[in-house]
């Protein structure tokens, strides 16, 4: 499914990203871990086609990503969500979850403006799934207000809907338990286990919360200085010298 | 049924709704409901109550009535663009003058009727709204600002240069005669104040439906999403460029609109005179002062800057007149920082809020479970 082979960033002199590799498997959750500043967020922004790496090869299926011009890449099936929220304040949530169905049904500028009745039909059923969406998340009581002055718990939610109502295959979450409480975070992990379940998506997850990791993931990517340092399964990541090294430093 | 989220998550602690905690909130009104048809009905009224007063009144009220709506259109093309994409544009007074020459030049040179014109006026307004617009695609704010201050300012200079086309220096004057009432219109020669003045109305109504499906369908929250984050609406799946070029295009040809119809009204065009960068600070204030990002704020905007400096200059003559007319703005934008509209929406929702509603038919089967749209081929596995 997707595919990072050998991609290189450079920011000046700094070397963000140096030869990361990893494959994420169809209807598999793919944990990224590493510690601050490893370059996970900047994977993200590769694939999602904010950055643009210097070298390497990002494959979805048979699409090269790295050719997809930036709000393509949703209409080929990845959405995300952003480590420090990019919503649109001024919007109200059901606004917000509303854009994300952009890429599945494009609006035209001309019918909207004349009013036709087929564009508002698709309309209607974009705003039926945005509240489906919004009622399975919780949120639906908060559908007209707006996004500012909302809680930031609320507003990763908020994001998991607008990526979601996209109908994604690949869903990309920067940090989802960020910020959240301890019983917060297992309601998380369990509502992504059981959004999988119901609509049928792999997910590639940056996330410090390392106990979330080891329960919702199949496969877990660790990562430090820009670099892979390990690849498996949970329970092998976790015992990795690389990666215990990482978190913990080496003995002096 | 699916599992649910746990209902006493924090998110919900917010108290909202009127039913909620013992604070009084604003009454909630559905969209779509019996009450806000009901209300949109009085508003409708007083409206049509108000234009058909419009249309009683004494020639040079009304022709001020026209000028207001004219610049009401303009305002309207502006807050199209630098109100919701918030691409900012010190030079519409170009596409103003554009629209106006185009009639000009059209009725004039090449003896076109003055409602034909128009047309083509937004058509080239649109145009050049696309190639003013590709500026737009790197830069913004300020720096945009100056590209379109660019504009404004090379526009007088631009009429001055095509002399043999718009007259020049000299000015282009529409001989009233060619500015006659379509026969079917019923209006004769002598009503043609009135005849403009309905024209003006037709003409706000039309773009003021037309802006106002867009913005609140889709696409205007698209366009809300690429002003407040643009690497969010892309990754939304929303084109950035097209956005931005189609609503500078749209914006272009619904000032040009105005243009076309300030041919008509005033009859003599002189670059130099009305369409100067000042003309387009002057819709800029309108646009400030009556309400960015809101519908009618366009509308109190016009009024304002046509009926305004008439009420300053009553007061006290000459400069202080326009001093009294500054410090009018001033305190306009100190009380009300998002404008008349949007400070007496502010205040209008401390007693009515609008809420979406939600549509009717539930489905069965749960998330998108009957959904007919798209992505068939991926989800092959559903039901």
């Amino acid at each position: 499914m997707l595919n990072v082979s050998d991609v290189a960033l450079t920011f000046g002199g700094i070397r963000a990203l140096d030869a990361v590799g990893f494959t994420v498997g169809p209807d598999e959750i793919c944990g990224l871990i590493g510690p601050n500043g490893a370059g996970k967020t900047s994977i993200f922004n590769c694939i999602t086609r904010i950055y643009q790496p210097d070298s390497g090869t990002i494959t979805y299926g048979d699409t090269d990503l790295l050719s997809v011009p930036r709000h393509r890449v949703v209409g080929h099936g990845i959405a995300r969500t952003f480590q420090n929220l990019a919503l649109w304040p001024q919007q109200t949530v059901l606004e917000n979850t509303i854009v994300g169905a952009h890429s599945t049904a494009t609006p035209n500028l001309f019918a909207s403006a004349v009013g036709w009745h087929a564009t508002r039909k698709a309309a209607k059923q974009v705003e039926r799934d945005a509240w489906d969406l919004l009622d399975r998340l919780g949120i639906a009581d908060l559908a007209s207000h707006p996004a500012a002055g909302l809680p930031f718990g609320t507003l990763k939610r908020v994001e998991l809907a607008r990526a979601l109502i996209s109908r994604p295959s690949m869903l990309l979450l920067d940090e989802p338990a960020g910020g959240l409480t301890h019983s917060e975070v297992d309601e998380l992990g369990d509502l992504i286990l059981d959004l999988r379940r119901e609509l049928g998506f792999s997910a590639l997850l940056v996330e410090h919360h390392m106990g979330m990791v080891m329960r919702i993931c199949d496969h877990v990517v660790a990562m430090e200085f820009g670099r892979t340092i390990a690849d498996g399964s949970p329970d092998d990541v976790k015992r990795d010298p690389a990666v215990v090294a990482a978190y913990l430093g080496t003995p002096a | 049924m699916t599992t649910l989220i746990d209902k006493t998550s924090p998110a919900r602690s917010g108290g909202q709704g009127p039913s909620g905690s013992g604070r009084r909130g604003p009454v909630v009104i559905l969209r779509g409901s019996g009450r806000y048809r009901l209300i949109l009905a009085v508003c409708l009224v007083l409206a049509a109550g108000f234009v058909a007063w419009g249309g009683t009144l004494q020639p040079f009220e009304q022709g001020q009535l026209t000028r207001a709506g004219i610049f009401a259109i303009a305002i309207l093309g502006l807050n199209f663009t630098t109100g919701y994409v918030g691409l900012l544009s010190v030079g519409h007074s170009a596409f103003l003058g554009l629209g106006a020459y185009t009639t000009g030049v059209l009725v004039v040179n090449y003896n076109q009727t003055a409602l034909s014109t128009i047309p083509v006026a937004m058509g080239i307004c649109f145009v050049v709204g696309l190639l003013v617009g590709i500026p737009a695609l790197r830069i913004r704010g300020l720096y945009l600002a100056i590209v379109t201050l660019a504009l404004g300012v090379a526009f007088p200079e631009i009429v001055a240069r095509l002399g043999g086309l718009t007259g020049g220096a000299e000015g282009l004057t529409i001989r009233r005669t060619l500015l006659r009432p379509p026969e079917w219109s019923g209006f004769t020669l002598g009503e043609k104040d009135q005849w403009l003045y309905w024209l003006t109305i037709v003409c706000l109504l039309l773009a003021f439906v037309v802006l106002r499906n867009i913005i609140t369908g889709r696409y205007g929250m698209a366009m809300n999403a690429v002003r407040q984050n643009e690497i969010a609406a892309a990754a939304s799946g929303v084109n950035i460029a097209t956005v931005k070029l189609l609503s500078f295009a749209v914006s272009g040809a619904i000032t040009g609109l105005a243009g076309s119809l300030f041919a008509m009204y005033i009859g003599s065009l002189f670059a130099e005179g009305s369409f100067t960068v000042l003309a387009g600070i002057t819709l800029l204030i309108g646009l400030v002062v009556g309400g960015e990002r809101t519908m009618l704020g366009p509308i109190i905007g016009g009024l304002i800057v046509v009926f305004l400096p008439y009420y300053t200059s009553d007061i006290g003559g000459g400069q202080f007149s326009a001093v009294l007319f500054a410090i009018a703005l001033i305190a306009v934008v100190f009380v009300a920082p998002d404008g008349i509209a949007g400070g007496l929406g502010r205040i209008i929702r401390k007693v009515v809020r609008v809420d979406a509603r939600r549509p009717d038919g539930g489905r069965e089967g749960g998330l998108f479970g009957d959904a007919p749209t798209a992505t068939a081929t991926e989800s092959g596995s559903a039901r």
